[in-house]
């Protein structure tokens, strides 16, 4: 007679506990501590700092809503509207969640995001900038201001410029009025020491560049094609082919391939932080940009720096401007704790967060003062970057197929920025592939 | 002719070269890992990290790298343990069991085998999110829980190559299928089984695409997701970058020294078939 | 009334449920709905559309996914014949088996078992024009990864250098198959050990080669965490291997409809060519040395 079990049963005894375990395990890993009784709402959005003003902001929130829990998702910007649509389209996203300019359409067309309804307090351009079909699409979190300039003291000084003289500076294709081109080639030093502006300059081995001319869209080229009378979108198509547009580009390639004042294209193409390093490190002594990298290079800078306008081009002075809305998922389970939630990030008190520390500038206009005295205590003159706001703008491009498009320009203007194709034959090709993409 | 000494020499120089390609690269992203950010920043790369420091790793362990690890695993043990407990069910029934229609499944196991990982992504992440599954444990584990059709033919060829008269004994002596398994066909089949939990550990442990398109947010990442993600978010920032790549790589290196002289061996049984 | 073969039926059935559950699911199920897929417009976020051969028409027509399959079948042709000379050439060292070999077998092995993505990653960064280690030692930027005529074969480098030890292995265990009877007999009639290496090993090796090839193929047609990490789809579409550009047409221009034909198109490639191949060396491995 059997006593003991007969050992195959044993093993499929051994085998169902593991399994048994390790199910218990994911089970366990699934659930995240889910507080009893509590309401979570998710929050994603991609920038760090805006992150932790968010979770100071939800401490106080839950203190008035006891019953709503609000979680924050960072998703690294990179990725971030790839992993969005897929998981919008599959009813995993967060209840909230951040959306930009160039983004937005194709939600909104398809239902993925709430109607909001425009509060009187909340910055017009941004209202404007993400209403489609009469519609506001999400509740406005924060507005870029315009671009600047960021400088190194340091660099600057041992090249004898003085930060006024790049506060006024001209780009042209005219050299005989373009003042930006030789200021940038006087901080431009080479391992041996001599500027780009001297014989003798080894433009192969560069170890302080001047500045950050790079395919990057809100810090270069929309700016530069502004301030040259270009245009890049018209509604939802692209139409980055005019003259002008040219102009603007071939002045950024060249002070990329011929000046040699800007890491070449290989280092910048596939990485929209190597210039803000290179700055950071001291190794770069302009830096265009807006706000959004304003929190950290307060932060992450050692050595003395300023902010100073942008240059002026042969349209003026035009600069981009850009707005971030917090947009609610239709698809939410709960949908009265979304729309409190909501409620709260357009207000000023929630919204105040965002300038606390710098952060960003909050939207709601009331708040807004909250960024300037943070910035003011800290002897920071933010002033370039709205100054330039009272000139004419460029609008960011944006419109459904957005994304498809842009993915579509990315291998032609790769290609221009390295110097291997030429301007203007690259963007007719890239304005044609873009648009069909779009529409597809 | 050479002497045997010259051609020995020869060889173990030739051996050396492909050793030092082989390994350099993995030491160099060491050092790298152990140096701190400003120190890379503004020296030169390749110095030697003066102190090492483990700083990068610490701040991994903020990136979420610790919870990516414990999915990894966890992901990995469970799908290793579905798939080789179901194939092995079904290639003792294909290898010794007679019923009808039983050569016509199998050819179509055998089909499946041409089916590209990659042309089943994009209607698998359909039909998940379909389901709901999306962004869940499951849909990660689902898909290759249920037993592999390469696992399945390397297993029935060996199964049918056990002596009948093992299994008749067997048999013979009351034991039901499961007995016959366990104790007849398992212990048997060591070699097979050793390769078989080996390629499934590391494909699974390096599986990048379909976690990618299926997951999002913190959650549910694995290793190669964080890895990928922290390169795209802290681009360039290398030290922290290498870092990661070593937190996604030792481990494996790890259970390779232990089980290497096995391992090596099983792959060869395997090739030989 | 369960008679054995009832009996038996209900038994394997019962066994192969799980797998045949599995396989399909999760494999002849999809398989369906791509061919479905293929025929409709999807963009993730709205309702899926019926185009009919709108898709096929627009990808067999569409310059980048021709650049596509020309780049993954240069990868191929780079890729499969070097890992199986450099794999030939490691394993006629190893074996040779001098002492010490075991380490070096072992060591060889070890890129074969990393994340394709990790090494990818690490890759990057040796291979990066500034700070990177290459870079560092010769003193000077080289565009490894964004000049066109380099990306590619730096591509295919990568992918070698992680298989060369796995292909030896299967190499090292056809070689030390042979008997070495062969060998003495033909030492006895004067061949010296190049000309047994062409006349008696390589033969032998046929079965290795047919399978080094076969596998070989199939994985690199389907490499992609590569190209993810490394290049993103390279140069103007230099690096653009057909998986990474399934992937980008489904998640990055969200076209799912084209995407599932091109993935389509992947397979009957595959297909093609794994049958090629088995025809080809059907006829030419003959024997069993038992």
């Amino acid at each position: 007679m059997i006593t003991r079990p007969r050992s195959s049963t044993l093993v499929l005894m051994a085998l169902l506990t593991v399994s048994a375990m390790l199910a218990g395990v994911a089970i366990l890993l699934g659930r995240s501590a889910d507080p009893a009784g509590k309401t979570i709402v998710t929050v994603r959005l991609w920038d760090e700092q805006v992150a932790a003003a968010y979770r100071e902001s939800f401490i106080e929130f839950s203190r008035e809503h006891p019953g709503i829990e609000v979680r924050t998702t960072l998703v690294s910007y990179a990725t971030y509207f790839d992993t969005l649509r897929t998981d919008v389209a599959g009813g995993g996203a967060d209840d909230i969640f951040w959306i930009n300019n160039s983004h937005f359409a194709e939600y909104a067309d398809n239902g993925r995001l709430m109607p909001i309804a425009a509060a009187p307090d909340w910055d017009p351009a941004v209202i404007g900038q993400f209403t489609r079909g009469g519609v506001l699409w999400g509740v406005p979190q924060l507005t870029d201001a315009g671009i600047a300039l960021y400088y190194n003291n340091d660099l600057l000084a041992a090249a004898g410029v003085d930060s006024a003289a790049l506060g006024e500076a001209r780009w042209d294709p005219d050299p005989s009025v373009d003042t930006l081109r030789p200021l940038l080639a006087r901080l431009t030093v080479d391992v041996n020491g001599k500027t780009a502006a001297e014989n003798g300059f080894d433009a192969r081995r560069i170890r302080q560049w001047g500045y950050n001319a790079a395919n990057d869209l809100q810090g270069i080229n929309l700016n530069f094609i502004g301030s040259a009378g270009g245009v890049f979108a018209d509604g939802d198509r692209f139409a980055f082919d005019n003259p002008q547009t040219v102009t603007a580009f071939q002045y950024v390639v060249d002070l990329i391939n011929s000046d040699n004042v800007s890491p070449p294209a290989s280092d910048t193409n596939d990485n929209g932080d190597f210039s803000r390093n290179q700055f950071l490190s001291g190794r770069m002594a302009v830096f265009q940009s807006g706000t959004y990298n304003l929190a950290q290079i307060a932060g992450q800078a050692r050595f003395g720096w300023g902010v100073a306008m942008l240059p002026t081009g042969p349209a003026g002075r035009v600069s981009v401007t850009n707005g971030i809305v917090a947009a609610g998922n239709p698809n939410t389970n709960h949908p009265d704790a979304v729309r409190t939630v909501l409620d709260w990030l357009g207000s000023t008190a929630g919204n105040e967060f965002l300038g606390r520390r710098g952060a960003a500038i909050p939207a709601v206009r009331p708040a807004q003062r909250s960024y300037f005295d943070y910035w003011s205590a800290r002897n920071v003159d933010v002033t370039p970057f709205f100054a330039v706001l009272n000139g004419p703008r460029i609008d960011a491009p944006g419109g459904a197929g957005f994304a498809a498009g842009y993915q579509a320009i990315k291998p032609f203007f790769d290609e221009m920025f390295l110097g291997r194709r030429e301007v203007a034959p690259t963007l007719v090709a890239a304005q044609q592939a873009a648009n069909t993409a779009a529409q597809r | 002719m050479t002497s045997p000494r010259r051609s020995n020499a020869l060889i173990y120089a030739g051996l050396m070269v492909a050793a030092v390609l082989t390994v350099a690269p993995f030491a160099l992203s060491l050092l790298t890992s152990v140096t701190s950010a400003q120190q890379f920043a503004t020296g030169t790369p390749l110095s030697l990290p003066s102190p090492p420091t483990l700083s990068n790793y610490t701040a991994l362990g903020d990136a979420g790298f610790g919870r990516a690890l414990m999915v990894t695993a966890l992901m990995t043990a469970i799908i290793t343990l579905g798939q080789l407990t179901f194939s092995v069910l079904a290639a003792y029934a294909f290898a010794r069991l007679e019923f009808r229609g039983r050569d016509g499944l199998f050819w179509l196991y055998v089909a499946t085998l041409m089916v590209p990982g990659t042309v089943t992504v994009v209607p698998l992440y359909l039909m998940m999110a379909e389901m709901g599954l999306r962004n869940t444990f499951w849909a990660l584990v689902l898909p290759f829980l249920f037993g592999s059709p390469y696992a399945i033919f390397l297993l029935r060829e060996y199964f049918r190559s056990i002596p009948d008269d093992l299994l008749n004994a067997a048999k013979l002596d009351g034991a039901n299928t499961l007995d016959v398994i366990v104790h007849v066909v398992l212990p048997a089949s060591k070699p097979i089984l050793a390769t078989l939990t080996l390629i499934t550990v590391v494909s699974q442990w390096n599986s990048f695409m379909w976690p990618l398109v299926i997951t999002s947010g913190e959650r549910w990442r694995v290793l190669t997701v964080a890895t990928a993600g922290l390169q795209s978010q802290y681009n360039a920032q290398w030290t922290l970058v290498m870092a990661a790549t070593t937190v996604a790589i030792v481990p494996l290196v790890l259970l390779f020294a232990i089980f290497q002289r096995h391992i090596v061996r099983s792959i060869v049984v395997t090739g030989l078939k | 009334m369960s008679t054995p073969r009832v009996r038996s039926a209900l038994l394997g059935y019962g066994l192969l449920a799980p797998s045949l559950f599995g396989v399909v699911c999760f494999l002849l199920l999809p398989m369906l709905v791509v061919v479905w897929l293929s025929m409709y417009r999807w963009d993730l976020l709205g309702p899926i559309r019926y185009v009919g051969l709108d898709n096929w028409r627009s990808v067999l027509t569409d310059p980048s996914f021709g650049n596509s399959l020309l780049v993954t079948l240069l990868f191929i042709a780079i890729v499969v014949p070097a890992q199986i000379l450099l794999g030939l050439a490691a394993a006629a060292m190893l074996a040779r088996e001098l002492p010490g070999t075991g380490v070096f077998r072992a060591l060889y092995v070890i890129p074969w078992i990393c994340s394709p993505l990790a090494v990818a990653v690490l890759w990057r960064w040796i291979l990066a024009p500034t700070d990177g280690a290459i870079s560092t030692l010769a003193g000077q930027r080289i565009e490894w990864l964004t000049d066109p005529t380099l990306a590619l074969p730096v591509v295919s480098a990568v992918t070698v250098w992680t298989n060369v030890g796995y292909v030896a292995l299967f190499f090292l265990a056809g070689i030390l198959a042979i008997p070495p009877q062969i060998h003495a007999a033909a030492r006895i009639d004067g061949a010296n050990s190049w000309q047994r290496f062409w006349r008696i090993t390589l033969p032998m090796l046929r079965p290795t080669f047919f399978f080094v090839s076969v596998t070989g193929v199939v994985s690199a047609a389907q490499v992609f965490d590569t190209v993810y990490a490394l290049t993103g789809g390279g140069p103007a579409g230099r690096t653009d291997l057909v998986a990474h550009s399934i992937y980008a047409e489904a998640f990055g221009a969200a076209a799912i409809g084209r995407a599932a034909v091109m993935a389509l198109v992947l397979f009957v490639i595959l297909v093609g060519v794994t049958i090629v191949q088995h025809l080809y060396f059907r006829r030419r491995i003959s024997y069993d040395l038992t």
